[in-house]
């Protein structure tokens, strides 16, 4: 394809101001749309505007790739675009800069392509929701900090997007706010990227006072220590291999970083609870954007990460960890979604390794394909979800495949394409390029063990462990699917509860007095309460129904991008290779390429069947309500094995405990003595009984002043003022 | 010596409140319609006015301008000598700007009208005074004339224990201003020593200072004289452990006097830091920078954790301040220029992010007249303007990128890390570290607070009566968010001003006698790399001529060449064949090292 636009570099900053001027449109005039043009027009204004500012910015970002790869063969690249000077001191200086490369570029296209979906599948499925401008809002702001952090050129500008994407998720997760659960969920997610954040910011302050101290000698004149065309200058690279320990803590501090934003372990904990926002966000913020950002981080730092083979062996480590734990998690979950969620911290897990092992192209290639696979089953669990009366616990599923068939085949591609089927699927392609460079790798992680002439580094064993996840992954995707879509219908079961919701509405107390016009008087309060809608809860009366055609039509074509062929010849010409790091090298290890095919059909086929083999009745006995006889390592398996008991419980025990006693040492004992000072004067004061003296103030005040004029009387004295 | 210059802009700016004042305690207290609408002509007459000083600002040097020198007391050496220099420029606006703001929420203020805004007006010109003084009896004269309007305000206009907190609050920080006094008589003393001359004129011992006449005799009291100046300004500040006031004052305050407070009066402490003890002390500076460091960062963990478990909103947010005052202090005390800027930024950042919190908390107050957060929750739907300011408001205190308060603790942590990684002023790698935790821990506490305000089901009937935010309450604290995001997208206009004049306090503290800047000699300047140079021609007007680049007296010290520490990385089993040529290079430098 050639470029159809041709648009200048410097109007690269619309791609980013397009989402943003929606996110301040809606917010400021949304409500006021819907009161013009009427609630569903308005709705439908605010829909279309924010989906198509979305798409626009994916026009743009195509139009720029294709530019980019004209200019490539004649070896040319796109300069950093300066927007304007951020933060310009005489030691320092950070412009809002852009960076059109072939990362940000694949980034870009993936968030507002996949954003974009899943913007046009939020405007049907947010349909009754009557603070749809608001979400909106969000959701577009989301996509301008998104993509700030990708296209960033300074680290700086990284970090802005960084936090910015998490405050969008903060407030997506508790977008239902009367419920104190989400809030919660939401602040979780803010403090556990707060924690990574905090490693992230060491790290690029440690990076400035390694770069600027040596910039004299090195010759560098610009100040900008945190771009990236600074950092990754050749001998400024070069000067920091002469910093192994430095480096590596700079690198692991980083990590810590991409831990919090990718949910790695031990960090992972706030995800799954992140669920408790609207399904269109779980499926844009929790996986296929915002949760990758790490990833970005770390192709970003790519030369940083390879100067220290410990920093890589930590991220193999970390990202196997994860991968194998988000897997085992996933097979005590009940709540359609949560499996989503820890099969979502699983594959994060593998684009960890796939950085570990340095094959960072690899990791953004999975990146993509887990965009689409997994936005697919998150937006499908949606439309279950939505055929189900918001009822998400599987063991009330079963048998929909012949209510919600479009649903059903749609699910079924993800599923696919999630369990890595072969050939076929998008998902297969992406863990291949991953697990063999990793189970081959000598190259980049330390050395465990010889076994044989196999050399068993630490990336080799991470690669091993993907394999054992990708088993793990087919079995609880295959649970997943049957207790849902086969066996039979188990929500006839459930009685319908009889809601008495007609209560009297109670009378409000009047506020004494109320001369500022602050209340509101009976009447006005009846005009403001707005009626909460009927819901239904899931029960035996209830017709699951499938989705409207608006929904399931951008599920189709993230279901197209879901299957094999376009990612068979991805992989097999190497273009992912080629077009994020300009140049493939073969990479030939002990494990030959027929071998890897081998193990994975066995590792797919090993899962789809031990899963098929348990679940083809649909819900096994042991897996019913009552949770005391569930095989232990189930229940253990849905309480994360206490991890998250141990980690958030834990801490904000701890932290509280802490709290109460810094706050009692405040009370009694800081401020105490200060008022043991106040006694004491007060004793003082009284012993020499000055019969006027009947206010504190001139008693203090006298005391106080008599003592100062003595001090400084003294005071001169000895500095021999009188002499 | 000075000329006499008579009396200029700053005057009529120090000056204007106290007419206010004297017009808003002659009227009755039944018009009391009249007296709020003179107090608010006169705070936006002074803010207009101030807005006058932008307008011939010269950014491009660290030298005090707008200067106006009038005798005094001669007799005693004491002059009224007002200027501002980069860092005070902002501090008067600042300050002009809060108390405008203020006044106009004090609308809801009907008990003795006449005698509040009269207090309110009194103390924008104890601050403004504090701010341009340059005469060190001029600059206590200010700083207690300040504590009487306050003292006043929360012992009248307090909340249930405000006997108490005035009381505490007034003889805690006169008690640690006392030192001070006793403090400027001894650097008098040693200047007269030094020089002949009885002066207590700023810039006249600071000259002395720079060229080391001042201390070369007394060099052991240095400390000493540091401390007595230091500990008032701690207190001010306040620093862990002299904040108890804080919070008991803060609560006990109306919403005015805590705007106020949080937003001007804690920048006093600050301020005093970068205008005296970095100038006057440069070897105590340096030799006690990590105790202050270690206080603040103390205060910063401390601060946090005690917000944290507070239950009354205006508690929590006091305790906020102890923690982010400490940014101020951390960035001040690691005498680099990143964490000066970023310090002297944070206190910008904090007198409106802080200051909208208070007024937000008590646009509040003035409904229910409750901060508990047990009697709050589920505003959000309620409120929806309010809730949403609030939570820019909020997010801005939490530091976001993006908000004003995320530049200040960005550029304190940043220059932080730069010298204590370095080891200098006998900092550690550990300080800037711990600190960071604060960041996290910011979000602990402002995050719940917010929860605990606006999400979840409604439990108390009154608030269901809740209407949202008048518009002009909402234009009043449109004002504070616009300065949040200006203050965070395009930090530029409030930094570069004060570049020069924070650089020249940096070099003043970190160079030898003789060799750092002084602000009574003209003939130096600084120019936009950071050198400290000499400049040949000066225009008439005192500005500085940019055809004549001049000497360099000192180069820019912005950086420490990092050394590496002796670690050979182990290396993975074929990193010699494969991997990029980053591995080669490390390989390459483990050989040489094993060589050596």
């Amino acid at each position: 394809m050639k470029p159809f636009l041709n648009l200048p570099s410097s109007w690269s900053f619309l791609i980013i101001f397009m989402p943003l001027f929606g996110s301040i449109i809606w917010a400021l005039f949304g409500k006021s749309l819907m009161k013009l043009g009427g609630d569903r027009d308005g709705k439908r204004v605010v829909a279309w505007g924010a989906t198509g500012l979305v798409l626009a910015g994916f026009v743009v970002a195509l139009d720029f790739a294709l530019q980019l790869n004209v200019m490539r063969q004649a070896k040319e690249s796109f300069d950093p675009i300066t927007i304007f000077q951020w933060i310009s001191l005489q030691s320092v200086n950070i412009p809002f800069e852009l960076r059109l490369d072939s990362l940000s570029l694949t980034m870009t296209l993936v968030v507002t392509g996949i954003g974009g979906m899943i913007h046009w599948y939020a405007a049907g499925y947010m349909w009754e929701e009557r603070e749809y401008a608001r979400f909106f809002t969000y959701l577009n702001l989301f996509i301008a900090f998104m993509l700030l952090l990708v296209l960033g050129n300074n680290l700086a500008m990284l970090f802005i997007g960084w936090e910015g994407v998490g405050v969008c998720s903060y407030l997506l997760i508790g977008f239902w706010y009367k419920d104190h659960a989400n809030a919660k969920a939401a602040n979780k997610a803010f403090i556990a990227n707060r924690v990574g954040d905090f490693g992230l910011t060491l790290g690029l302050f440690y990076l400035v006072y390694l770069i600027g101290g040596q910039a004299a000698s090195l010759g560098i004149e610009s100040t900008r220590w945190l771009s990236y065309d600074v950092i990754f200058q050749a001998n400024v690279l070069e000067a920091l291999s002469h910093f192994p320990k430095e480096i590596m803590i700079v690198s692991l501090l980083l990590f810590v970083g991409a831990m919090g934003k990718s949910a790695q372990f031990p960090l992972y904990v706030w995800l799954p609870d992140a669920m408790a926002g609207p399904t269109p966000v779980s499926a844009l913020i929790h996986a296929a954007t915002m949760v990758t950002s790490g990833v970005v981080l770390l192709n970003r730092m790519a030369p940083i990460f390879l100067m220290s083979p410990v920093t890589m062996s930590v991220v193999a480590g970390v990202g196997a960890i994860t991968a194998l734990l988000g897997a085992l998690i996933a097979f005590g979950q009940t709540d359609i979604k949560k499996v989503l969620a820890y099969s979502t911290v699983s594959q994060l897990g593998y684009m960890f390794i796939a950085c570990g092992v340095g094959v960072f192209s690899a990791g953004i290639f999975h990146v993509v394909t887990h965009a689409f696979f997994k936005a697919l089953l998150f937006l499908t669990a949606g439309s279950v979800i939505y055929a189900m009366a918001h009822n998400q616990d599987m063991r009330n599923y079963g048998g929909l495949f012949k209510k919600i068939p479009i649903t059903a085949i749609l699910m079924t591609i993800g599923f696919l394409a999630l369990i890595g089927t072969p050939f076929a699927f998008a998902g297969f392609w992406s863990k291949e390029a991953i697990l063999g460079p990793a189970v081959n790798d000598v190259s980049y992680t330390l050395l465990l063990t010889n076994i044989g002439d196999y050399k068993l580094t630490v990336g080799a064993l991470a690669g091993w462990i993907g394999f054992l996840a990708a088993f793990c992954t087919a079995f609880y995707m295959t649970r997943q699917m049957f207790l849902t879509f086969m066996g039979k219908p188990r929500w006839t079961s459930i009685e319908p509860a009889h809601h008495a919701h007609h209560h009297a509405a109670e009378a409000l107390p009047v506020p004494a007095h109320d001369e500022h016009a602050f209340f509101m008087s009976d009447a006005e309060v009846e005009a403001f309460t707005v009626p909460e809608p009927e819901h239904h809860d899931l029960d035996s009366t209830h017709e699951p129904k499938e989705v409207p055609a608006s929904m399931w039509l951008p599920l189709s074509i993230l279901a197209l991008f879901s299957t094999g062929p376009i990612w068979m010849v991805a992989y097999n010409s190497h273009f992912v290779d080629k077009w994020l790091t300009g140049s493939y090298e073969e990479h030939h290890g002990a494990i030959g390429h027929n071998a890897l095919i081998t193990i994975s059909f066995l590792v797919f086929g090993g899962g789809l069947l031990a899963g098929y083999l348990v679940y083809k009745k649909g819900l096994p006995e042991k897996e019913g309500w009552d949770l005391s006889k569930w095989n232990p390592v189930r229940r253990s398996a849905m309480n994360q094995f206490s991890i998250d008991a141990v980690a958030t419980d834990g801490t904000s025990t701890l932290g509280n405990h802490l709290g109460k006693v810094l706050a009692w040492i405040d009370v009694n004992i800081v401020d105490g003595l200060v008022n043991l000072v106040g006694v004491i004067a007060k004793a003082i004061g009284s012993l020499l009984k000055m019969p006027q003296n009947k206010g504190m103030v001139r008693h203090y005040a006298i005391l106080m002043h008599l003592g100062a004029a003595a001090m400084i009387v003294l005071a001169a004295w000895k500095l021999g003022v009188f002499n | 010596m000075l000329e006499t210059t008579g009396m200029g802009l700053l005057s009529v700016l120090i000056l204007l409140p106290i007419v206010g004042a004297i017009l808003t305690l002659i009227v009755p207290d039944q018009f009391h319609k009249a007296i709020k609408g003179g107090a608010v002509f006169f705070t936006g007459l002074t803010f207009v006015l101030s807005l006058g000083l932008l307008k011939t600002f010269e950014g491009g040097t660290f030298h005090f301008q707008f200067s106006e020198y009038v005798e005094w007391l001669p007799q005693w050496g004491i002059s009224w000598h007002v200027g501002i220099d980069g860092l005070s420029l902002w501090m008067v606006l600042l300050t002009t700007l809060l108390t405008f703001l203020s006044t106009i929420f004090s609308v809801y203020v009907n008990k003795r009208a006449g005698a509040y805004f009269a207090m309110m007006l009194l103390l924008e010109t104890a601050m403004l005074g504090v701010f341009c003084a340059l005469d060190t009896v001029l600059f206590y004269t200010f700083f207690e004339l300040s504590l009487i309007p306050m003292f006043v305000m929360i012992a009248i206009w307090g909340g249930a224990n405000k006997k108490y907190a005035s009381m505490k609050f007034f003889i805690y920080t006169l008690g640690a201003s006392i030192f001070m006094l006793i403090g400027i008589v001894m650097m008098a003393k040693l200047n007269f020593e030094a020089t002949g001359v009885w002066t207590f004129d700023l810039l006249a011992i600071q000259n002395s200072v720079a060229n080391g006449t001042l201390w070369a005799q007394a060099m052991q009291i240095q400390p000493l004289i540091f401390w007595s100046f230091a500990v008032a300004f701690m207190v001010k500040c306040p620093m862990f452990p002299f904040h108890t006031w804080l919070p008991d004052a803060h609560t006990e305050a109306p919403t005015a006097g805590s705007i106020l407070l949080a937003g001007v009066l804690l920048k006093m402490g600050t301020y005093g830091f970068l205008r005296f003890l970095l100038p006057l002390f440069p070897d105590a500076v340096r030799q006690f920078a990590n105790v202050f460091v270690i206080l603040a960062v103390i205060g910063i963990i401390y601060g946090a954790i005690v917000a944290a478990m507070q239950t009354d909103i205006k508690k929590l947010v006091a305790y906020s301040s102890v923690s982010h005052m400490g940014f101020v202090v951390l960035g001040i005390f690691s005498l680099n220029h990143i964490g000066i800027m970023g310090g002297a930024y944070q206190q910008l950042a904090h007198g409106i992010s802080t200051g909208a919190l208070f007024l937000m908390v008590g646009l509040l107050y003035e409904r229910i007249h409750t901060r508990k957060f047990k009697d709050l929750g589920g505003l959000k739907a309620q409120m929806p303007w309010f809730s949403a300011l609030f939570l820019i408001v909020m997010l801005s205190s939490v530091g976001l990128p993006g908000t004003n308060g995320f530049i200040g603790e960005f550029l304190a942590l940043m220059g932080a890390v730069q010298s204590s990684f370095a080891g200098l002023y006998g900092l550690h790698w550990w300080m800037p570290v711990v600190a960071g935790i604060g960041v996290i821990l910011a979000a602990v506490y402002l995050l719940k607070m917010f929860q605990k305000t606006f999400y979840g089901e409604i439990t108390n009937p009154l608030l269901k009566r809740l209407k949202d935010l008048k518009r002009w309450e909402i234009g009043l604290v449109g004002v504070f968010v616009v300065f949040i995001f200006w203050g965070g997208l395009y930090p530029n206009t409030f930094l570069q001003p004060m570049e020069r004049s924070l650089e020249a306090a940096r070099l003043m503290s970190i160079s030898g006698p003789g060799q750092g800047p002084s602000w009574s000699d003209k003939s130096h300047e600084i120019n936009d790399k950071g050198d400290l140079v000499v400049v040949g021609t000066r225009t008439e007007s005192g500005g500085w001529d940019k055809e004549h680049p001049g000497q360099p007296i000192m180069l820019a010290n912005h950086f420490v060449k990092p050394e590496p520490t002796e670690y050979t990385a182990p290396q993975p089993p074929e990193a010699a064949h494969g991997g990029g040529h980053e591995e080669d290079a490390d390989v390459e430098h483990a050989e040489e090292e094993e060589a050596h």
